[in-house]
């Protein structure tokens, strides 16, 4: 009980230190930090398989080509769970001479189980609902302009004769980004009375669970053993699995950033431990005068330090939660409406915690671990204190724990290391830029000025410590930088390859003897941009005469993949946004038939040039020699292929159309006319679809930018912790001038010079860090081939933040400047 | 004058009624015990901290009656120092440590003079080294060619040799005394050695606060 007793007298004297008020503070943001990114990001994935479910209508669904048996309904009720049974299939209603193809959903009274049905009466009320009785129909919208109908009024579909109930505003399954036909709901009973469900239909059947998690995880593996055939389960992970591989990456970055702050505020940790254990050397060595055990003066330091640092702790998780609780209330309208209320996950926080407290253990014990080593005779002779100089073991604590925490973070050692090495590289990078400019400024620019020499020879007195300030502001900065600078950069690129006029329609299924007409009735609406390309589906069955489906590929199994439908298309000039990346563009009328592929493929089957590749398309057999290899800008949103033929061949293979145009947004009430005249095609609307990836990249783009400023403020703590560490030397210079005569104001323009040199140096390295990165990106990930980096805006930044790092040191050091020139005397 | 301080048991006084008068180019010393107040002393003439009582001028000017920021300026001008601890700033060479006072001021030919401070106390050729190059000896002469670089009226020393050897001690010493003949400066210097303090023309002992004559 001694310890925890002494420890707590020690704290209540020393709690008002700066280094270990630092040393908290560090602490506290690497938990807010850590914490407030991981909650949001488990949240976030709570919330889009949420609304997974509501866009399945269930919890879990199983589909197939034909009901499924009894057996599966009554399983699923055994454990408990709710079940519905519905039918999507393509039908023709006919009202007042006119006909629609609508896409229609045949429920049963239970249906939606997840998510709302919300349709507007014929009073004018909009309510939820499930899916009518037998004898009437729901219809949305554009089903009701195309038909020419209203509520109350009557339609026929598969031979019924309905009573159109209400307009559909909102429904399971409809997320709104797709729209392939007009919607309607009907009642199942009725779809399965009209016989649009018999032998041949082209119906799907469905059936939903719905319950607790558990049941329908037990569920899950009852039914994935018990499928027929035909069936496959759909999953909240499968039907969000791009939206999740989205927000999972921008999560991935995001808690990297994080990370990264906490790495930052770890060397803050380090400097301020190293601080508390040069002030704690002479009352360590004094105790074990007295007779103190290492172990009790040891056991006092850590319970001393324990204290404060788990209240710390605690405190940045529940600021962390607020943060959290911040962001998603910033960010939840990207998400659907039930999603937003996406329970508050409390395991990111206190993991963040632990994380913290592990960044804080391994920066502060090596240093507070020496002074285990202090000798009795040191209270005698200080030069005792003074260990030799070498290799110390602690000192791989904190890379084993900065490579510990990355690794858990990426889930790869081996990508930690690539991260930790290129986070090593870059530091040496900035630490050579800064030694440069301290070797240049003090050989050079100090002639100038008396206050600019004395600000330079102050970051040179202390090399190391001003290396690794340097180095820590501006490997924040840089992460800022590239966010707030460069990233918007790259996305205004972005934007400006997406003209005004970008294709916001594809048509689907068009034959062709329509493409003339389709063109010119399209034309009259005022739509622009018109472009199609033939498409022919088929298959690809083997790879130089090797059946795909049983042939692994990088030890990977794609016969999935393989098995798949592959849209073929073909082009007798190589199509915009597309880029021979290896071997030659199709020859004029080949002897056999030539395929161009995007490099996805070459990866995912192991190609090369000169492969042959048998696709089947219909009952036709088709051998293509691989001649070139594209690289496709799928970010444009042109019509494109994976897969081209030279046109000899491909327009031998049966085939419809694909084209794309664009309407003015608002504009699309015009296209429900087109619609009805030509039934058998498919319009699709990507309009909500650019909006929606613009709006996540620019959502995505402010959250990072609040992770890196945690970044930016770890390396300002840095630069507190390295004030504080040297700020007995800094007064005693202070006093030495003072008496030499120096005027405050000479003293304050030195400082304003060190700490502004000290700005310009990591900020000019940021700057320079930040648009090599931007560049590479551009290049490399994002594939843009004119990039140049904003220099005006990245000196802007760079010279703001130089001011704010000379603003923060000049606070820092306002005390030193003011010591009393009488304490020399007393030293 | 007299200076007193609040302590935890109340009110503590450091110096009482303290007269002293240092005439120009006059050599004076103040010994004592240790926490006679002999520090307190120095930093009072030398315009480091004001008295809580009476009045201390400096070249006629009242210290008392001026702000720390134009005391400083009256330092820069009159006033030279040597510390028992050299204190020269590490990072520094040693003719950019002897440079200091020139370039607070902002004199002219700093460089040259500081070379000549340098010569003049035996260490033209180390002007280059740092101070952890130099023996303790050899950084109090740096200290004492920066005390005399920029001509000071009058030169306040501390404990000078306390921290250096027999034979160094010597050699400070002379040096001390011979430039300040050379420069005609005024020297107060504080020691617990009665032989150093014996080469000055009075020397002073401070005891239970008060100023005693102690040898002519």
């Amino acid at each position: 009980m001694i310890i925890p007793r002494l420890a707590l007298r020690t704290l209540r004297r020393e709690w008002r230190l700066p280094e270990l008020r630092t040393l908290m503070a560090a602490l506290l943001l690497a938990v807010v930090a850590l914490g407030a990114v991981g909650t949001l990001a488990a949240r976030v994935q709570n919330a889009v398989l949420m609304s997974a479910a509501e866009l399945i209508g269930g919890d879990l669904g199983i589909d197939a080509s034909t009901p499924l048996p009894p057996a599966f309904v009554d399983h699923a009720k055994a454990l408990g769970l709710h079940t519905s049974t519905l039918a999507e299939f393509p039908s023709v209603a006919f009202a007042h001479d006119r006909s629609q193809l609508l896409s229609v959903i045949a429920g049963d009274g239970a249906w939606p189980l997840r998510g709302k049905l919300v349709v507007t009466a014929a009073n004018g009320s909009s309510h939820n609902a499930r899916a009518p009785a037998a004898g009437s129909i729901d219809l949305d919208h554009r089903a009701l302009v195309a038909l020419g109908l209203t509520p109350g009024d009557r339609v026929q579909v598969g031979g019924m004769d309905l009573v159109v109930a209400a307009q559909i505003e909102q429904q399971p399954g409809g997320s709104g980004l797709v729209s392939l036909a007009p919607h309607a709901v009907m009642a199942l009973s009725d779809a399965r009375a009209s016989g649009l469900l018999g032998v041949g239909s082209r119906a799907r059947h469905r059936l939903l669970v719905a319950g607790g998690v558990t049941d329908v995880a037990a569920y899950r593996s009852w039914a994935k053993a018990h499928l027929p055939g035909d069936a496959r389960l759909v999953t909240p992970e499968d039907v969000q699995q791009r939206l999740a591989i989205a927000f999972d990456r921008a999560g991935a970055f995001l808690q990297l950033a994080a990370l990264l702050a906490a790495l930052l505020a770890g060397i803050a940790v380090a400097l301020s431990a190293q601080r508390y254990a040069r002030r704690k050397t002479d009352e360590i060595a004094l105790l074990r005068a007295l007779g103190a055990s290492s172990r009790f003066t040891f056991g006092s330091l850590a319970w001393t330090l324990a204290l404060p640092s788990l209240l710390a702790a605690f405190a940045g998780v529940a600021i962390a939660l607020g943060l959290a609780a911040l962001a998603f209330a910033y960010a939840h309208n990207l998400l659907p409406p039930s999603a937003q209320r996406a329970p508050m996950p409390f395991g990111p926080a206190f993991a963040a915690a632990g994380m913290g407290l592990a960044v804080l253990v391994g920066f502060a014990l090596p240093p507070l671990a020496r002074l285990k080593a202090i000798p009795p005779i040191a209270v005698f002779r200080r030069s005792a204190m003074r260990t030799s100089r070498r290799f110390d073991a602690w000192y791989l604590l904190p890379v084993l724990v900065a490579l510990g925490l990355i690794a858990l973070a990426t889930g790869s050692w081996k990508i930690a290391g690539v991260l930790a090495a290129s986070l090593a590289g870059a530091a040496a990078f900035t630490a050579l830029l800064t030694f440069t400019s301290l070797w240049c400024i003090r050989r050079y620019a100090a002639r100038l000025s008396p206050a600019l020499r004395l600000g330079a020879s102050a970051l040179a007195r202390r090399r190391g410590l001003s290396l690794l300030q340097a180095c820590a502001i501006s490997l924040g900065l840089t992460a800022l930088l590239l966010l707030a600078v460069v990233a918007p950069a790259l996305l205004d690129n972005w934007r400006r390859d997406l003209p005004p006029d970008t294709p916001n329609w594809f048509v689907v299924n068009l034959q062709t003897p329509q493409r003339a007409d389709v063109r010119g009735a399209l034309a009259k609406l005022d739509a622009t941009r018109f472009n199609d390309m033939p498409v022919a589906v088929g298959k690809l069955v083997s790879i130089n005469g090797v059946d795909v489906e049983s042939t692994p590929f990088r030890g990977r199994d794609v016969s999935q993949e393989a098995s798949q439908q592959v849209r073929l298309s073909w082009s007798g000039a190589l199509p915009p946004a597309n880029r021979v990346v290896e071997g030659r563009w199709f020859a004029q009328d080949p002897a056999q038939a030539e395929v161009s592929l995007d490099v996805a493929w070459i990866h995912r089957f192991d190609l090369k040039l000169g492969d042959t590749l048998e696709f089947l398309v219909g009952d036709r057999h088709l051998d293509a020699r691989l001649t070139s290899v594209r690289e496709v800008d799928w970010s444009r949103f042109d019509v494109n292929f994976f897969v081209l033929l030279d046109p000899a061949h491909g327009q031998t293979l049966p085939h419809t159309w694909i084209a794309s145009f664009h309407l003015p947004s608002g504009d699309a009430h015009a296209l429900a006319a087109f619609s009805r005249d030509y039934p058998n095609l498919s319009l699709i609307d990507v309009d909500d679809l650019l909006d929606r990836a613009r709006q996540i990249v620019g959502q995505v783009t402010t959250a990072a930018r609040w992770v890196l400023a945690f970044s930016l403020l770890a390396g300002a703590l840095v630069l507190a912790a390295a004030l504080t560490m040297s700020a007995a030397e800094r007064r005693h210079e202070a006093a030495l001038l003072r008496t030499l005569g120096a005027r405050r104001a000479q003293l304050r323009m030195a400082a304003l010079c060190e700490f502004g040199l000290l700005g310009a140096i990591s900020g000019a390295t940021a700057l320079l860090a930040a648009a090599i990165g931007g560049t590479w990106l551009a290049h490399s990930v994002f594939r843009m081939q004119a990039f140049a980096p904003p220099w005006p805006q990245l000196a802007i930044a760079a010279i703001v933040a130089a001011a704010v790092v000379a603003a923060l040191g000049l606070v820092g050091t306002r005390g030193v400047l003011r010591t009393p020139p009488l304490q020399l005397l007393r030293r | 004058m007299g200076k007193h301080v609040a302590g935890p048991t109340g009110r503590l006084d450091i110096l009482d009624d303290v007269s002293l008068e240092v005439n120009v180019g006059e050599t004076v010393a103040i010994t004592g015990a240790s926490g006679s107040g002999k520090t307190t002393l120095l930093g009072l003439l030398a315009g480091l901290d004001l008295p809580s009582r009476g009045s201390v001028r400096l070249d006629g000017h009242a210290l008392e009656a001026l702000d720390e920021e134009a005391r400083a300026r009256l330092r820069l001008r009159l006033v030279g120092f040597v510390f028992q601890s050299f204190h020269l700033l590490p990072a520094l060479t040693a003719e950019e440590n002897v440079l200091l006072p020139l370039e607070l001021d902002g004199a002219p030919d700093a460089l040259a003079r500081v070379r000549a401070a340098l010569a003049s106390v035996g260490l033209r050729e180390r002007g280059a080294h740092y101070p952890y190059q130099l023996s303790g000896g050899e950084q109090q002469r740096v200290a004492i060619a920066r005390a005399f670089v920029h001509d000071p009226r009058i030169l306040f020393a501390d404990e000078p040799t306390g921290n250096l050897d027999h034979t160094s001690r010597d050699g400070i010493a002379d040096l001390l005394f011979s430039l300040n003949r050379e420069h005609h400066t005024t020297l107060v210097l504080v020691t617990h050695d009665p032989a150093l303090a014996a080469r000055c023309a009075r020397v002073h002992e401070l005891v239970d606060g008060r100023l005693r004559v102690h040898a002519a």
